[in-house]
């Protein structure tokens, strides 16, 4: 026995020597060398940047930050007004719950690396090609700091691949100035439209004017800052406690200058696409003075993969890369697992054309001067309601009663059983008593009960006696008081969602493309950016006129909309600038641009909310002098009439409130980051 | 047998450390802070509301060092006290931020003019009052009256501070500008809580009137009357309180605008 042990451990130890040393490189890691040396390897290294990019698309909420995570997907229900959801995510943009910081390093460190590294290879490719791979990373690197930039002001400038193993003082940058900042962003996007192809190697790069694009929009922000931050308390700026660094905000010295400097860049890059980039709006079935043509049109146009609006497009295969809008979007109805994600409020609704206003501008559904006064107007049909609306409006969202996947769509509130004319139901619509609801009303809680309402679906629905039958109170897309997983406010989205009835509709099963850019913003951006030129005085470098241009845009915009077009010229002033703005909110929402747009323009918080809806609107109409909510419309069905009327109140299911505060303009940093760190300074204002 | 003994033995060893049966040796924080923020001219406490929107105490622990966070913050009850029962024994800068002149105020680049935050070690039990220099003082006028289900309340505002002393504390700090003063709202609080304020406002009842520009110099120190909104039901008890502010926030660039308030009063519905 122990010989053998003997002998086994004498064997043993002969086979653990070696002579050579192991000097090769191993053949499972993929080195510079694999991948910098062909248009494949380059393929890859690019798969992996884009695939980290701070993207907003389906697999974006704006609650939870830059996670590529696509749960409970739905847009535009961060405050913005546009739609409201019966979750906590449903709340105001004063942060996310991953704070784009991590991530970002990492995006930055390859596209930096690809810089560096790039140049020793480039016998490799052609000249036209080698330019476009080093544009990429200038582009990458341009996103990234953007994306960081709109959420933190001056943030660390990482412009160089950092070595380690390093000293300390080697690896810690601390946040530059937000000025230097943008001009940084300027200088990247700058070097990315020199470099890059005015068309990409292969479908899904970018190319030059997808940077001219996005230069477009991140210039509009930085003018937007340097100007607007002026009319916030404090005049929105403070220095780091690290470093004295003036990490928010603008120096009062060069604010307007700053402001007027990327204003035109704003406008220049955008002129850019615009004369040269050979885009233009979708159109395929647009017909003059054919409104159903014009709706069709803007339902097709963001499926449509060959139209030649788009300049930017996140693209779904299914089944190996999917999203999830159609689970968590659509209807009660064809919910699977969870539906009604995204209800478009009335407020959303009253900037557009088409329907008759009381004078302060909200929309009438009585005969009296406001909703509280006269009687109800009332309806043969819900649909009679919209007749007028803007195609572009009904594109966008399912009004009750309207056609979605070849079914009808029975939204409503209630039926009333009393005589009528009917008075409006209730006697106070003021954002003091915005949670009274229906269910408190005596005509529903007393006797005799003239109002029926429905808590949940099935047999949660009251039923009344009409005409022989029973009939549900509640329609069958809801609302109902109690189940906040059909329509809160009255619309369902119909943007994004898939419109094809035979398509299964479930988690991951989605393939619909994500606009990233598209070229109606560049048009609102330059019409944005010539209004706010104009206004500080200024010319452009290519001698266009700026109203004339400015008014183009918006007219070639309203036209395929088939909304209004402008009756004269936009002026140079507040007035025309709210037309642009207005007309942003309009054509742009659901698109994840709008909680920018807030922030940039400064009227989230109390003193500027007047300018939340673009155009001038009374905040008191929707806030107290912190929160502030939005308003659904909610159809009855009258059995004394066999009619339609509408009331418009404060959202009745799932109730949120939003609240924005002058600090909430700057994210706050991770305090982990300024904890660990001797040079990251936290915002200066919290 | 044995080796079963042995191997248990050994896998107790193995799993045994040289703290694994040392009690955790750092003691529970049971330090106590108790403080009042009081004005400095009269000693009258700062009345206030719980809340972000009220006096904000903010407390950061030195010994960590130049690249310290503050703790977590916390608020003044309405009556100006604040506590904290739970705090690790350390040395600690204190500072309060509220409707009051900044206690820590620096120039437009960053360089300290004037620093009254206190510095303590705290291991025990302590008592401190930071005195401060409110922006205005809220009064009843008589007791409010009830008519109709609507609270009828008279009230007088005044400065706490002049106008003099506000600019020469102020206007060091950069971008100075007199709209800093004006009065611009005056807020009636009616609530079913004893601690009405803000935060526990019933919305439904309480009013408020807003100023615009310099509209309310001359009604400074004279009566004014503010009315609540709805109708409170009879029967019920609530209770009111006024507030109001200048405009000026705090700290500065926060956009918060806190309001000084009176003491809050019992009404019944009759």
């Amino acid at each position: 026995m122990k010989k053998i042990l003997i002998i086994l451990s004498l064997v043993s130890s002969i086979g653990l020597t070696g002579c050579a040393d192991l000097d090769i490189t191993p053949k499972n890691i993929v080195t510079d060398q694999d991948l910098l040396n062909t248009p494949a390897g380059m393929d890859i290294y690019m798969a992996r940047m884009y695939s980290l990019m701070p993207f907003e698309d389906f697999k974006y909420m704006a609650q939870w930050g830059i996670e590529f995570n696509g749960w409970l997907a739905a847009i535009g229900i961060e405050g913005t007004g546009e739609a409201v959801t019966r979750d906590g995510i449903s709340t105001s943009f004063t942060g996310e719950r991953t704070a784009y910081w991590g991530r970002a390093f990492e995006l930055l460190r390859d596209a930096n690396h690809l810089i560096e590294t790039l140049p020793n290879y480039r016998d490799k490719f052609s000249e036209e090609l080698y330019n476009h791979y080093l544009g990429e990373g200038y582009y990458v690197r341009a996103t990234v700091f953007y994306a960081m930039a709109r959420r933190f002001g001056g943030i660390p400038l990482v412009t160089k691949e950092l070595q380690y193993p390093n000293t300390l003082e080697n690896l810690e940058i601390p946040r530059s100035s937000e000025e230097d900042t943008w001009n940084q962003i300027l200088k990247d996007y700058d070097e990315a439209i020199k470099l890059m192809l005015p068309k990409g190697p292969k479908s899904g790069y970018s190319n030059k004017y997808v940077a001219l694009s996005f230069k477009s929009e991140a210039m509009l922000y930085a003018g937007s800052v340097a100007k607007y931050n002026e009319t916030v308390s404090g005049r929105l700026t403070g220095l780091g406690r690290k470093t004295g660094v003036r990490v928010i905000g603008f120096d009062a010295s060069t604010a307007k200058a700053a402001s007027q400097k990327y204003f035109a860049e704003a406008y220049s890059a955008a002129r850019q696409v615009m004369t040269a980039g050979g885009y233009s709006l979708y159109k395929k079935k647009w017909a003059a003075n054919d409104k159903e043509a014009q709706y069709q049109n803007m339902v097709d146009m963001f499926s449509d993969l060959s139209s030649p609006e788009n300049i930017y497009v996140k693209e779904y295969v299914y089944p190996t890369l999917t999203h999830s809008f159609d689970a968590f979007s659509s209807p009660f109805t064809v919910r699977s697992p969870l539906s009604a994600g995204t209800c478009p409020t009335v407020d959303f609704m009253e900037l557009f054309d088409g329907f008759d206003k009381y004078p302060d501008g909200t929309v009438k559904v009585t005969t009296g001067q406001s909703n509280r006064e006269g009687e109800y107007e009332l309806y043969d049909k819900p649909m009679d309601f919209f007749k007028n609306a803007e195609p572009r409006l009904r594109a966008y969202v399912i009004f009750p009663d309207d056609i979605f996947k070849q079914r009808k769509m029975d939204i409503r509130a209630g039926v009333y059983t009393g005589q009528t004319p009917v008075k409006p139901l209730f006697t106070d619509y003021s954002y003091a008593t915005a949670d009274t609801r229906y269910q408190q009303l005596g005509v529903y809680t007393g006797s005799p009960k003239t109002l029926y309402l429905s808590p949940r679906d099935g047999s949660g629905q009251q039923t009344v006696d009409y005409n022989g039958q029973k009939m549900n109170a509640a329609g069958n897309e809801g609302p109902f008081f109690d189940n906040g997983e059909a329509t809160l406010t009255g619309f369902y989205v119909r943007k994004w969602l898939n419109t094809n009835p035979a398509k299964e509709v479930g988690e991951g099963k989605s393939d619909q493309p994500f606009i990233l850019m598209r070229y109606a913003e560049v048009l609102l951006n330059a019409a944005e950016a010539a209004v706010e030129l104009k206004m500080l005085g200024a010319s452009p470098a290519d001698g266009s006129d700026l109203l004339q241009t400015a008014t183009t845009a918006v007219n070639e915009i309203r036209t395929r909309a088939g909304a209004d077009l402008l009756a004269g010229t936009i002026s140079g002033d507040n007035t025309g600038r709210d037309i642009v703005r207005r007309e942003r909110r309009k054509e742009l929402a659901f698109e994840h641009k709008a909680k920018w747009d807030l922030r940039r323009w400064r009227v989230l918080h109390f003193e500027g909310r007047d300018g939340f809806w673009g155009t001038q609107k009374d905040k008191n109409l929707y806030s107290n002098n912190e929160n502030f909510r939005f308003r659904g419309l909610y159809p009855f069905f009258s059995t004394a009439t066999g009619k339609y009327f509408f009331d418009a109140r404060f959202q009745w299911v799932s109730t949120k409130t939003f609240r924005y505060t002058p600090v909430d303009y700057y994210f706050e940093i991770p305090g982990d980051e300024v904890a660990k760190s001797p040079k990251i300074d936290q915002q200066p204002n919290r | 047998m044995k080796n079963s003994i042995l191997s248990a033995l050994g896998i107790l060893c193995m799993l045994s450390s040289c703290s694994l049966f040392e009690a955790d040796n750092y003691e529970a924080p049971a330090v106590e802070l108790k403080g009042i923020v009081v004005d400095a001219q009269t000693g009258a406490p700062v009345l206030t509301d719980q809340g972000s929107e009220g006096i904000r105490v903010r407390l950061t622990e030195l010994s960590w060092g130049d690249n310290v966070e503050h703790n977590p913050d916390f608020y003044c009850m309405p009556n100006g006290t604040f506590q904290n029962t739970k705090l690790f024994k350390g040395n600690y800068n204190i500072t309060v931020d509220g409707p009051f002149i900044p206690l820590v105020r620096t120039d437009g680049d960053g360089k300290v003019l004037s620093d009254d935050s206190k510095n303590m070690e705290l291991n025990g039990s302590h008592e401190i009052k930071m005195e401060v220099h409110p922006f205005l003082k809220v009064e009843w006028v008589g007791d409010p009256v009830v008519e109709n289900g609507k609270i009828k309340a008279k009230v007088k505002i005044t400065r706490a501070v002049t106008e003099q002393f506000f600019r020469d504390k102020i206007e060091p700090l950069g971008n100075y500008n007199p709209d800093f003063l004006n009065v611009t709202d005056i807020q009636l609080f009616v609530s079913y809580s004893a601690t009405v304020g803000y935060r526990a406002r019933d919305e439904r009842w309480s009013s408020k009137i807003e100023y615009n520009g310099d509209s309310f110099k001359t009604k400074l120190g004279q009566v004014i009357d503010i009315v609540s909104t709805g109708e409170i039901p009879k029967g019920r008890t609530v209770f009111v309180r006024a507030a109001s502010r200048i405009n000026y926030d705090t700290p500065r660039g926060t956009g918060n605008r806190r309001w000084n308030y009176n003491e809050a009063k019992r009404v019944d519905i009759p």
